[in-house]
C-alpha cells in the first residue's frame, strides 16, 4: 500500500462524505414490431455504499458488472430508477440539486481521447466548466493554465494544443485538470488509467497522489485491474451482476477474501510472489447475461460451494465480525442454511 | 425473417400515409380555390356544384382526405381536366412505357457501371481507376436531359441514325417488339442509364476494393488461387448490395424520368406530367405522383427485404 | 482569449498550435484537382454577379433578321437564340439565376435541415421519432418527382422553385444532420460537459455544433450540384424562371426546337449547366477529403 494513500483514519464516527443507498437502474431493452420493451437490463441493482472524506475507494469487477453505470449514476449523467444519493447528509433531489452534485462530484472517463472536444485547446476544454459556472474568460483561461501546470503539463507549450497533438497520459493529465477545475470534493475516476501503458499509469497514478495529499481529495477508482486497485485504495467494493457481492479494508479484504467470487478474482490476479499463488480454481465461463440474471445469489452457477440455498434466496449484505468488512455470500452468514455457514447462535 | 418483414411493413404504413397526405395537399397548395384547379374554367355552374359535393371541397380537410383515400382505394383517380378522360386509364399505358424504359436503362447502367466499379475496384489506385472515378463523376454531374439533347444532335441530326423523339413511328403510341420500334427506345434509354451507372460504379467500386482488402482474399490471391476463385467471391459477395443499389436506381428513375421523357417526347409518365404541367391539370400531376411516388415506396420495401433475405445481416429497420 | 489572461501567460506567450480549419485549408490548397474546381466556381459567381458589366450585349434585346445565328458570328461570339438575342450575353447573365436557383435552395435548407436533424440527433427520444418519421415521408419520393409535383402544384415562378427545391433538400440534409449529432453526443466529452453542469443550449454551440457542422457543410456542398441540375431542369419543364428571363435550363427549353438548325448552339446553356454542376462536385469531393471525412 501506497502511505500516500493511507490517508483515512480507520475511526472516524464523522458522518461519510458520499452516501449511496438502494441504487438501481434497469435498462429496458426495445425489440420486436413496434418497439416494445422486450426485456431489461438489469444494471445497477440495489447497490449501497458510503465514502468517507479523504478515502479512496476501489471499485472492481468484470466488464458489464455495473462499474461504469454506478460511476454515471452518482453524477446523474445517468438519472436512477430507484435510490438516494447523499452528499454530505443532503439527499440529491431534495436538499441537493443536481448543478451542485456536479460541482463536488467530478469524473475522468476511461477514453483519454473521445473524452477531450477535438475542436478545442487544451486551454478551452479545461476553462469550459469554470465558465459555464459563470467565471469571467480571463480569469477561466488564468485557472486553466494553473491547473495545467498542476498536473505536470507546462501550460506554455500545452495550453494551444488540440487533444490529437498530446500523448495518451498527457491527455489524461488534461482530463484530470478539467475534472480539478471545479474543486471538486470527490474525483471518480473510472477506468482512467487503463487504457495507458504501464509507465505511463504509474506515472499518472503518483499524480493522483500528490494530488489527493495536496488538496484532500477523495477518490472513487474503478477499474478491472486488481494490482492498481490495491496500490491506490483504501477500501475496495467487488460487484457482480449489479450487485455489491463483498466490501471492506484493502489489506482484509486482499488478504482474507470471503466472498468467493472475490477469491476466483484474486486467485486470477497475475502475481509475482509464488507464495501469494492460491489453490483456488479461476472463474469459467463469462458471466451470466445481466438481462436474465440468476435467480438467489447471482453468482450461484459459477460458484463450487453452490448449495440450493443459493440459486433460491438472496443473500444481501452481511456484517462480517471484523466490522467495515461486509458480504454477500450464503457461506458466510450465520443461519443462512448453507453448510459451510455457522449455525445461529 | 418473417418479424424482421412483418416489422419492415409495419414501418412502410406511416410512410404511405405520409405520402398519401402529401400528394392530397397538392390540389390545396395550388394557389386559388381547389375547384379551380380540378375543373377546366369553362365548367358549368351544375358541374361546379356536382364537383364540389363530389369531392367534397365544402367540408372540412380530413373528411376530404378520407373521401379521397376511399376514391382512390377503388381505383378513381379523378378526372383530367384536359382530356375529360379519367386519369387512371391515362396512367396505365403510359405507365408501361416508362417501366419500360426505365428497367431497361436500369440494365444497362448496371451492367456497365458494375464493369466501371469491378475493373476500378480491382486495379485500385491505377489509371483505369482514376479513369473509372472520372467517368462516374461525370455520370453525377451532366444534366441528362441536356445528355439526351446532345445524343439527339449527334445521331439523329447529325448522323441520322435514330429517331429522335416518339415511340414510334409517326408519333403513334402502340408499341411492339420490332427493330422500328426498338429504334426508339435506344436514345433515351442510353441517356437514361448514365444517371444510375455513376452510383452503380461507385458502389461496386468500393464493395470490390473492400473484399479484395480481406485478408483471406488476399491468402487467395497470393496462392495463386487468382482470377475465377477470386471473380467468384466477389460477385457473391458483392451482389446483395449492387442489387440493393439497382433496385432503388430503378425507382428513382421512375420517379425521375420526366426530364428524359420531355426531351425524346416518350408517351411515358414523365410525359404525362409534362403535359399536367403545361396544361395545368391538377387531378392528373395529383394522379400520376402518387401513382410514381407509391410504386417508390413499395420498390424500397421490396429492395430491403430481398436483400435481408439475400444476406441477413443486412437488416435495415 | 489568452492574452487578457494574467499571471503566467505574461511570462512567456503560449504556443499556439494551427487549429483544425488551418490545416484544412492547407490540405485543400495542395490538391490540384480541388483548387481547380474553386477557380472555375469563384470565376462562374464573379462572372454572375459582374454580368452586366461584362455581356458585350443586352440580353433581353431580340432581333427577328438575325436569329439563329451560328458560333463565330461576327458581333456574336457564341451566336443568337430563336429571337436573335446575343448567346453569349445570355449565357453570362443567364448564370445569375441559373446559380442563384442552384445554390439558394440547399444554403436555406443546409440551416433548416441541420436545425432539424441537430435537434432530433441530441434530444433523442420521442422528439427525435416525430421529427425523423416526417423526413422519411419526404424521402419516400424520388427527389426529382417531390421537386415536379409541389413546383407543379404550385406554379411556375422563381419563390415558387426556390420554395420546392428547399423543401426536397431539407430531408437529406436532416437525415445527415442526425447522424452524425447521434453519433457525437455518444462520445464521452459531451458526457464530460454534461458532467460539468453545461445547459443543453451550451453543449451543443460549444461541443456539438463544431463537431457536427463540418460533414453536413460537405455534405450541403455534394447537394449544389444535384441542385443546380433539378432547378435548371424545373425551368426546362416551363416551371421556376418564366421567359424572357435569361436562365440556363429555359433557355435550353426554348432552343429545344432550334436543334435542327443551329444544334451546338442550342445545347451551349447545358453545357454551361453541366461545367457548373461538375465543377461543384469536384469543389464538394475536394473539401471532403481536405476536411477528412469519410464517406
Amino acid at each position: 500500500m501506497n502511505p500516500a494513500f493511507a490517508t483515512a483514519p480507520d475511526s472516524l464516527p464523522r458522518p461519510p462524505l458520499l452516501s449511496v443507498n438502494g441504487l438501481r437502474k434497469h435498462f429496458p431493452l426495445k425489440g420486436g414490431l413496434f418497439g416494445r420493451t422486450t426485456g431489461v437490463v438489469r444494471a445497477v441493482d440495489g447497490v449501497s455504499f458510503d465514502v468517507a472524506e479523504g478515502e479512496t475507494l476501489g471499485i472492481v469487477g468484470e466488464s458489464g458488472c455495473g462499474k461504469s453505470t454506478t460511476a454515471r449514476l452518482l453524477v446523474d449523467l445517468i438519472t436512477p430508477d430507484d435510490g438516494q444519493i447523499l452528499l454530505e447528509s443532503r439527499r440529491l433531489g431534495v436538499d441537493l440539486d443536481v448543478r451542485e452534485l456536479r460541482r463536488h462530484v467530478q469524473m475522468v472517463f476511461q477514453d483519454s481521447y473521445a473524452s477531450l472536444n477535438p475542436r478545442l485547446t487544451m486551454e478551452d476544454a479545461i476553462a469550459f466548466g469554470p465558465r459555464v459556472n459563470g467565471m469571467p474568460a480571463a480569469k477561466a483561461t488564468a485557472l486553466a493554465h494553473e491547473l495545467l501546470a498542476k498536473v505536470g503539463l507546462e501550460p506554455r507549450r500545452f495550453a494551444g494544443r488540440y487533444p490529437h497533438e498530446l500523448s495518451g497520459g498527457q491527455r489524461q493529465r488534461v482530463n484530470i485538470a478539467r475534472a480539478l477545475a471545479f474543486s471538486p470534493k470527490i474525483v471518480i475516476l473510472d477506468e482512467a488509467v487503463s487504457a495507458l501503458d504501464k509507465s505511463v499509469e504509474a506515472q499518472v497514478l503518483n499524480l493522483l497522489a500528490d494530488l489527493k495529499k495536496e488538496l484532500g481529495l477523495t477518490y472513487i477508482f474503478i477499474s478491472h485491474d486488481l494490482n492498481v486497485v490495491r496500490y491506490i485504495s483504501d477500501r475496495v467494493m467487488v460487484m457482480y451482476l449489479g450487485e455489491v457481492a463483498e466490501i471492506g479494508p484493502v489489506e482484509t479484504l486482499y488478504a482474507k477474501p470471503t466472498h468467493p467470487y472475490t477469491r476466483a478474482l484474486l486467485a486470477a490476479m497475475p502475481s509475482m510472489d509464488p507464495d501469494r499463488r492460491t489453490e483456488e480454481a479461476p472463474l469459467s465461463g463469462d458471466p451470466p447475461n445481466p438481462i436474465n440474471p440468476p435467480s438467489g445469489c447471482r453468482f450461484h452457477p459459477r460458484c463450487k460451494a453452490a448449495e440450493s440455498v443459493c440459486s433460491t434466496g438472496s443473500p444481501g449484505l452481511f456484517v462480517l465480525p471484523s466490522e467495515r468488512h461486509l458480504v454477500a455470500c450464503h457461506a458466510a452468514i450465520p443461519g443462512s442454511g448453507h453448510s459451510l455457514a455457522e449455525m445461529p447462535a | 425473417m418473417l418479424s424482421y418483414i412483418l416489422k419492415r411493413l409495419a414501418l412502410t404504413i406511416p410512410v404511405a400515409f405520409g405520402v398519401s397526405i402529401v400528394c392530397f395537399m397538392l390540389v390545396h397548395i395550388a394557389p386559388g380555390d381547389p375547384l379551380t384547379s380540378v375543373l377546366p374554367p369553362d365548367a358549368s355552374a351544375q358541374l361546379q356544384a356536382e364537383m364540389r359535393a363530389l369531392y367534397g371541397f365544402d367540408r372540412p380537410l380530413p373528411v376530404q382526405y378520407g373521401l379521397w383515400v376511399m376514391k382512390t382505394l377503388q381505383g378513381d383517380l379523378g378526372v383530367s381536366i384536359a382530356t375529360g378522360r379519367p386519369v387512371a386509364s391515362e396512367l396505365g399505358k403510359a405507365l408501361g412505357n416508362t417501366l419500360m424504359l426505365a428497367v431497361l436503362a436500369t440494365m444497362i447502367g448496371f451492367l456497365f457501371g458494375s464493369l466501371f466499379g469491378f475493373v476500378a475496384g480491382y486495379f485500385r489506385d491505377s489509371w483505369i481507376d482514376r479513369l473509372a472515378s472520372f467517368v462516374s463523376i461525370i455520370g453525377v454531374s451532366v444534366p441528362h436531359y441536356w445528355l439526351g439533347m446532345v445524343l439527339v444532335i449527334i445521331f439523329s441530326v447529325q448522323l441520322n441514325w435514330l429517331p429522335a423523339t416518339g415511340a414510334g413511328p409517326g408519333g403513334s403510341a402502340d408499341w411492339a417488339w420490332d427493330w422500328v420500334h426498338v429504334r426508339h427506345l435506344i436514345l433515351p434509354a442510353v441517356t437514361m442509364s448514365v444517371i444510375p451507372m455513376g452510383i452503380i460504379a461507385r458502389t461496386v467500386r468500393a464493395l470490390v476494393a473492400e473484399i479484395l482488402s480481406q485478408e483471406f482474399v488476399s491468402g487467395l490471391r497470393a496462392k495463386g488461387l487468382l482470377d475465377f476463385g477470386v471473380f467468384r467471391h466477389v460477385v457473391k459477395n458483392a451482389a446483395p448490395t449492387a442489387l440493393a443499389v439497382m433496385g432503388l436506381q430503378l425507382g428513382y428513375l421512375l420517379g425521375g424520368s420526366i426530364l428524359i421523357e420531355t426531351v425524346f417526347s416518350w408517351p411515358g409518365t414523365g410525359f404525362l406530367l409534362g403535359q399536367a404541367i403545361f396544361q395545368r391539370d391538377l387531378p392528373l400531376l395529383q394522379g400520376t405522383i402518387l401513382v410514381l411516388a407509391m410504386f417508390f415506396v413499395a420498390l424500397n420495401l421490396i429492395v430491403d427485404i430481398v436483400q435481408s433475405m439475400l444476406d441477413p445481416r443486412v437488416q435495415r429497420a | 482569449m489568452s492574452a487578457a489572461a494574467p499571471a503566467l501567460t505574461a511570462i512567456a506567450a503560449i504556443e499556439k498550435s494551427p487549429g483544425y480549419w488551418a490545416g484544412v485549408i492547407r490540405r485543400f490548397r495542395r490538391d490540384p484537382v480541388a483548387m481547380a474546381a474553386l477557380i472555375i466556381v469563384l470565376a462562374l459567381v464573379l462572372m454572375a454577379i459582374f454580368a452586366p458589366l461584362i455581356a458585350p450585349a443586352d440580353p433581353y434585346r431580340s432581333s427577328m433578321i438575325r436569329r439563329l445565328r451560328p458560333i463565330g458570328t461576327p458581333g456574336f461570339p457564341l451566336g443568337t437564340d430563336e429571337l436573335g438575342r446575343d448567346m453569349l450575353s445570355r449565357l453570362i447573365h443567364g448564370g445569375r439565376l441559373s446559380l442563384l436557383m442552384g445554390v439558394t435552395p440547399v444554403f436555406i435548407a443546409f440551416f433548416i435541415g441541420s436545425a432539424i436533424g441537430i435537434t432530433a440527433g441530441f434530444v433523442g427520444g420521442k422528439v427525435n421519432t416525430v421529427l425523423m418519421r416526417t423526413i422519411d415521408v419526404f424521402f419516400a419520393f424520388p427527389s426529382v418527382l417531390l421537386a415536379i409535383a409541389l413546383s407543379g402544384a404550385l406554379g411556375a415562378g422563381i419563390f415558387n422553385g426556390l420554395l420546392s427545391l428547399t423543401i426536397v433538400f431539407v430531408p437529406p440534409i436532416a437525415r445527415i444532420a442526425e447522424s452524425v449529432t447521434t453519433a457525437v453526443r455518444k462520445i464521452e466529452y459531451i458526457e464530460a460537459a454534461r458532467a460539468s453542469g453545461a445547459s443543453a443550449f451550451r453543449i451543443v454551440r460549444i461541443h456539438v455544433l463544431g463537431n457536427v457542422i463540418g460533414p453536413i457543410f460537405v455534405y450541403a456542398t455534394g447537394l449544389i450540384s444535384v441542385s443546380l441540375i433539378l432547378a435548371s431542369g424545373l425551368s426546362f419543364l416551363g416551371l421556376g424562371v418564366k421567359p424572357p428571363e435569361p436562365e440556363w435550363g429555359l433557355m435550353l427549353n426554348t432552343l429545344r426546337n432550334a436543334i435542327y438548325v443551329q444544334p451546338w448552339v442550342a445545347a451551349l446553356p447545358g453545357l454551361m449547366i453541366f461545367i457548373t454542376s461538375i465543377s461543384f462536385n469536384l469543389l464538394s469531393d475536394g473539401l471532403r477529403s481536405a476536411m477528412d471525412i469519410k464517406a
